[in-house]
């Protein structure tokens, strides 16, 4: 059983302390990616459910451990190089977010007794069931890690959803967002178990989205709904002060003004910005405070200068930006987009070094569209995902990594905008060498309707797919239905909603006919209509001899090199989305939905149908040379609701059945989550990548990939037992972790000499002035150099001239 | 986890729809030979060129007949070098002799002249035609001869030195027109006659008595031996028949492709820089319906067609097949040239001069002063890495208008650069971001006035008109108030309406015949 395709973006990840790797939440696993390369080296596995925070522990560039905190009520504690699980905090509800603010604090000084740590959560209230429609179900809670136990009796605040937490980077402050509130609480500079921490509240007119706190000063930065940021200056010198003594001159200030800041909060001033058109989503301080990041649905990453506004930008990203995470190195940073990448970027120019790209989470897409999105390379295991971006994404289900990118329309994605062009259809011939993309253009108030349907070509050398023909219009106005292609020839039909289908032939087809064509595409061989019923779903049969087409509730066969109508059978209740011929055989598999949906198999011999089914079909898979096929119905709402109370079935909405085509009695079922908008397919076993891994050696002939309506899929055999499943297990892709390069200072300038103080000074020093390294050594943000302490040591060294030693 | 590669962040320009690329290419080699010929016009002639012929010694120049008199022209200035014009009535024809020394022209009058091309005075006075002579000629590699036929239905074999017909060949039955003697004997000649036949004539036998004839089936305006001798090619009516002499005066072939009546032929050599089709022979022929055709009788095909804008009279081709002329009825001759080799094969020389130098050049090596010294100007070598500079996308105004989401002005700034396939991409990408109409309703009146002249233009354009259909009935109801407010609107508003019903009245003509013809093709289909 192989799993994968898991959303890299669901929470933020983390950077190890030495920058070099990336710690990113992977489903209920933590993948460890290397910074510099963008392949995956380790991953950390053992949560059972979602994992949703990871905390590097901050210290020395070798230190390697991280918390982790997870929706199965957990809490672990692992050493990541290893890796190996250290500790195990069992808090029984689930963890949305978790900060350990005495981590990022100074360095507790090591004559004093070790404290406990304390970690604050928020969490979903489980117990509370939904019988208070209103119930606040999201609690800010303390929890002390190293005596593994919640605090009990101790909310610090609740919410009506779990909330984020936000914490500062210097570990002072930690706050939520709260509708159109910020919390904020201050760490008791000596944490313990029952002192509850001081709270300050700032409010807003708007939903806030995000905060983010200044790494040294009263600052703290907030997001709105409407795009604009707000910054708080100066907040809780009242209630959050240290001492009273230093506050006291500041208090005769507050009284006097305090522009911006709304009602009896307490900050100093409250200022506005305004780029974003929609909400933001990130909101990020530099490590040294002159900056803000901020971004947003737009997919662009602005750069606020803290102190005048001053924008800069890194347009184009082409999604929406989820996180920003600082890296330990100035010169790293990494930011997350919804389009499931992850973009490292090199800092001070906010160029992007490497991206780590999962699948492509599916898109929101108009009502008609959805569904069906999915095409499988039954050779290479391959599977093609349309994306928002218009283009094709090509995954790998057995490596779970993704191959190649096709860009099916050239066209420039703004991701905030209302989609008005798609992808709605992909095809892929059954040897993988050609490929067919609908792409619709919606019109603006009647005008401008476009459909465009374009045939790709696979190159013989680099492997990838390359625009052979481009058809505008080719059923006139009318919305194509369904791509097949021929088993064989190099032939494949289009459906139209508008009463006809086209057989299309690619040239060299046309050549064996003894024409001379020099220009390679695709041409229009033949159309044909039913009663000008729309034509709703077309396949060909395993051989090819026989196309059938579905004019709404009837299926019509054809001779596809003669073009005639051979048959008329049917009818059924609803129309029919999808046809396939199952196998080799002369079954045909129809599924109509709606409100009578049904999924009927018909007998070509007899031209009578054999056996039917009143279910809601989302995908049939059909194998290639087996009688059987396989089906993902969505369970009946009532049987959802019987079957809920067994946790089993929780979330369970669909079941995969195997069925043998004489047989209406399913052979094998399965139940799956999130079946709405998932896929089905048969794929051919990859000896190659599976031989080593299965230890009795006979790996099964095909695979049944289910991908669920997350993109989240799995691979399993139809035919074996549980024990052989299991042991197969994930193909150990993982590549070593280079440890090559350096980074930041020492990679301009060379590792610096330790610096004794006390040297001979009869020690002859090699290092010759003529470096001249004043002319670059202050190039580049200021927040991008070491500290002056060490630079200037260096810079004066090679200003002294070397007197040569004199060693007798 | 595999790295995939970074998509490409940079500002896509919008980009025009493809056009369909025609299944066949445009031009086949052979078309594309022919239309290499640079066209020059020369259209200070009087009246309608009669003839046209060159001479067959190198440089080719060639001589036109026109009105009363003869011009000749230098192949390579194709400026008039020299004009005779002491005929009494117009000239009709005129022939070198075959070493381009005397040139014989005949007249309406019934006079055959022969003068001597340097000094352009007349040699000798041919007097024996009581009626116009349309036909004279110089047997190939003979000087001493002349054949000429006329209005009076004789074929005269003349003895240019005593001034006295040798044979008049009596057979024809009506105006003699056209005649050609045979490539390989100087004794055979052919003669076309407006009483359909062709006629075979041998000037050793006297008897008056043809050796064959074919019957064209139309007054036979000119004919042509073809260069093997064996094969004559007849032009009346409009067509152009392909005989076999040898085989009995059989038809070979027919070609018809014009529309109206042949008036001359011709033929010319393809000539290919290498290849067994450097010697391949083409008949050319021009017609009163200004087409000029390119018959590849071998093949049986029209190989090239070229239309002209007046009825064509004569065809020339030069003999080194570097000129071919046409002469109008309206005095207009139109001048086809081809590069001439003359540049190559000096150049070749040169190189080959050179190619010693060549030799001598030395590879650069790191062990060379001048290797260091190479600059901005240094070609790569073959194995070079080259380091390339990301080539940079080309923006136009109006791509850099969208980028920057300023959508009217890049509505405006594409109106006024006169590509309707770009005004199209940029209205099909506003679409996509739904700011079209948004963009119509924030035109002023200038601006409107662009669009709607653009709308004018190109809405009854098959092409586009499914998008700007539908926007130009939006235009209108969004501006009505702006463009009843301006005079130079509603008149825009006129022309747009006029070219609407011109359309229309298109389309209906266009559905009354595909009624005609839908009856039609049921029946053939059932078949």
């Amino acid at each position: 059983m192989i799993t994968g395709g898991k959303s890299y973006v669901s929470s933020p990840p983390a950077f190890s302390n030495d920058g070099k790797r990336l710690l990113v939440c992977t489903g209920n696993a933590v993948s460890i990616f290397s910074a510099s390369t963008g392949l995956q080296i380790a991953s950390l596995e053992g949560h059972t459910a979602a994992v949703t925070s990871v905390i590097v522990v901050p210290g020395s560039k070798i230190l390697c451990y991280c918390w982790t905190a997870s929706l199965d009520g957990t809490i672990r504690y692992w050493d990541f190089s290893v890796p190996e699980l250290m500790k195990k905090v069992d808090v029984k509800l689930p963890v949305f977010s978790m900060v350990i603010p005495s981590l990022l604090g100074q360095p507790s000084l090591s004559n004093e007794k070790p404290t406990d740590l304390f970690a604050y959560l928020s969490i979903e209230n489980t117990k509370e069931q939904n019988s208070v429609p209103k119930s606040l179900r999201g609690q800010i809670r303390k929890c002390n890690l190293t005596a593994s136990r919640l605090i009990g009796g101790l909310i610090l605040k609740e919410t009506p959803q779990p909330e984020f937490i936000y914490v500062s980077s210097s570990g002072k402050f930690f706050g939520i967002r709260n509708k159109r509130k910020l919390h904020i609480w201050m760490v008791p500079a000596k944490d313990s178990g029952h002192l509850v921490a001081k709270k300050i509240t700032l409010h807003h007119t708007k939903n806030l989205t995000v905060l983010a706190f200044h790494p040294t000063k009263r600052i703290v930065a907030a997001g709105d709904v409407t795009g604009r940021i707000l910054v708080w200056r100066g907040f809780g010198y009242r209630l959050l002060s240290i001492s009273d003594g230093l506050v006291s001159g500041r208090l005769v200030n507050k009284e006097e003004e305090r522009p911006g800041v709304r009602g009896n909060d307490d900050a100093e001033s409250c200022s506005t910005w305004h780029w974003h058109s929609v909400e933001v989503n990130v909101l990020s301080f530099s490590s040294d405070g002159a900056y803000l990041y901020s971004g947003g649905k737009e997919g662009v990453l602005v750069v606020w200068q803290l102190d005048t506004g001053k924008k800069k930008f890194l347009p184009r990203i082409g999604s929406p930006v989820l996180y920003y995470i600082d890296s330990p190195d100035p010169t790293l940073s990494s930011i997350s987009c919804a389009d499931n990448q992850i973009h490292i970027l090199k800092m001070p120019s906010m160029e992007i070094l490497k991206s780590i790209s999962g699948i492509k989470l599916p898109n929101s897409l108009p009502g008609i569209y959805e569904g069906g999105g999915f095409a499988f390379d039954y050779s290479t295991g391959f599977v093609a995902l349309r994306t928002e971006n218009y283009s094709v994404q090509f995954y790998s289900l057995f490596d779970d990594c993704g191959i190649d990118e096709v860009q099916v329309c050239e066209r420039n994605h703004q991701p905030a905008d209302e989609i008005t062009v798609l992808v709605t259809l992909v095809a892929i011939s059954q040897d993988g060498s050609m490929m067919s993309t609908v792409e619709v253009k919606q019109p603006e108030e009647g005008i401008g309707g476009f459909v465009c349907l374009k045939f790709w070509a696979l190159g013989s050398e680099n492997k990838k797919f390359s625009l052979s023909t481009v058809i505008y219009e080719p059923h006139r106005d009318a919305g194509i239905s369904s791509v097949a292609f021929h088993p064989t020839r190099h032939v494949a039909v289009t459906s139209s909603y508008g009463g006809d289908f086209k057989i299309w032939a690619c040239n060299d087809e046309i050549q064996q006919k003894g024409r001379m064509i020099q220009n390679s595409g695709w041409a229009c061989l033949a159309v044909g209509s039913y009663k000008k019923k729309p034509m709703t779903a077309a396949t060909f049969s395993s051989d090819g001899s026989v196309l059938a087409v579905a004019a709404e509730t009837v299926i019509t066969l054809w001779d596809p090199k003669k073009n005639v109508l051979v048959a008329v059978i049917g009818e059924t209740f609803s129309p029919i989305v999808t046809l396939s011929f199952a196998g080799k055989s002369d079954f045909l598999v129809s599924v109509s939905r709606g409100s009578k949906p049904q999924l009927s198999v018909w007998r070509m011999s007899k031209l009578s149908l054999c056996w039917s089914y009143k279910l809601h079909i989302e995908a049939v898979a059909c194998t290639v040379d087996l009688l059987s096929f396989a089906v993902l119905a969505h369970l009946p709402e009532s049987a959802t609701r019987v079957e809920s109370s067994e946790p089993k079935f929780h979330e369970r909405d669909g079941v995969i059945l195997v069925f043998n085509v004489m047989d209406p009695v399913p052979v094998a079922t399965w139940s799956v989550r999130k079946a709405k908008g998932g896929g089905l397919a048969f794929l051919r076993g990859n000896p190659s990548s599976l031989e080593q891994n299965i230890s009795d050696g006979n790996a099964p002939q095909e695979f049944v990939a289910y991908i669920n309506g997350n993109h989240e899929y799995v691979l399993f055999d139809p035919y074996g037992n549980e024990a052989n499943e299991l042991s197969i297990t994930r193909r150990e892709g993982l590549v070593e972790l280079e440890e090559t390069g350096k980074f930041g200072y020492s990679s301009i300038y060379g590792e610096l000499p330790e610096l004794k103080l006390k040297r001979n000074q009869a020690l002859s020093i090699q290092s010759a002035p003529s470096e001249r390294p004043w002319e670059t050594i202050f190039s580049g943000s200021s927040h991008n150099l070491p500290p002056l302490t060490r630079l200037c040591s260096a810079f004066l060294e090679s200003l002294m001239e070397k007197r040569t030693a004199v060693v007798e | 986890m595999m790295e995939v590669p970074r998509q490409n962040s940079t500002f896509k320009p919008i980009k025009p729809k493809l056009r369909p690329k025609p299944r066949t290419p445009a031009q086949t080699p052979e078309s594309k030979y022919w239309s290499s010929f640079k066209n020059h016009q020369i259209s200070n002639l009087i009246s309608s060129i009669t003839s046209l012929t060159f001479s067959p010694t190198p440089p080719h120049p060639f001589a036109a007949t026109h009105s009363t008199s003869l011009t000749l022209f230098s192949p390579q200035t194709l400026s008039p070098s020299s004009t005779i014009s002491s005929f009494p009535d117009v000239v009709s024809c005129a022939s070198f002799r075959c070493d381009g020394l005397l040139i014989a022209a005949s007249d309406l009058s019934g006079l055959i002249q022969v003068f001597d091309v340097k000094t352009r005075t007349p040699l000798r006075k041919l007097r024996s035609h009581t009626r116009p002579v349309r036909y004279v000629q110089y047997p190939v590699h003979d000087k001493l001869h002349l054949v000429s036929g006329g209005d009076d239905a004789l074929v005269k074999y003349w003895d240019v030195a005593a001034e006295t017909p040798i044979v008049d060949f009596r057979g024809h039955k009506d105006y003699v027109r056209s005649g050609d003697f045979s490539p390989v004997s100087h004794e055979m000649c052919v003669t076309g006659s407006y009483d359909h036949t062709v006629k075979l004539w041998d000037v050793r036998v006297t008897d008056s008595k043809w050796v064959m004839e074919v019957n064209h089936g139309k007054p036979v305006e000119d004919v042509v031996f073809l260069p093997s001798g064996g094969l004559v090619a007849t032009a009346g009516g409009n067509s152009v028949k392909i005989w076999d002499l040898i085989g009995g005066g059989k038809m070979i072939y027919s070609m018809e492709s014009h529309t109206k009546t042949v008036t001359s032929i011709c033929v010319g050599r393809v000539r290919k820089e290498s290849g067994e089709e450097g010697r391949e022979y083409r008949v050319f022929s021009v017609g009163l319906d200004g087409y000029m055709k390119v018959f590849d009788y071998g093949r049986a095909k029209v190989t090239h067609s070229m239309r002209f804008p007046a009825p064509l009279m004569s065809i020339g081709f030069s003999p080194d097949c570097g000129v071919r002329v046409i002469g109008s009825s309206n005095g207009v001759m139109y001048v086809g040239k081809r590069k001439t080799k003359g540049d190559n094969v000096e150049s070749g020389i040169k190189s080959f001069w050179s190619l010693g130098q060549e030799e001598e050049k030395r590879v650069m090596r790191p062990s060379y002063f001048r290797y260091f010294h190479r600059g901005q100007g240094e070609k790569p070598k073959e194995g070079d890495y080259m380091v390339v500079r990301p080539k940079k996308v080309k923006l136009a105004e109006h791509d850099k208008l969208l980028k920057k989401f300023r959508h009217k002005e890049a509505l405006v700034s594409v109106l006024g650069s006169k590509n309707p396939e770009n005004v199209l991409a940029v209205m099909e990408e506003l679409v996509a971001r739904r700011k079209l109409l948004k963009c119509v309703e924030n035109l002023d009146n200038e601006e409107l006035g662009l669009l709607l002249s653009f709308l004018q233009k190109y809405t009854t354009v098959p092409r586009y008109s499914g998008l700007l259909m539908g926007l130009t009935k939006k235009v209108l109801e969004m501006r009505v108030e702006v463009i009843r407010g301006s005079e130079a609107l509603e008149d825009q508003i006129r022309n747009l309406k006029r070219s609407v019903d011109e359309e229309i009245r298109i389309q209906q003509s266009l559905q009354e015949i595909q009624g005609i013809i839908s009856p039609l093709l049921r029946i053939a289909g059932r078949r």
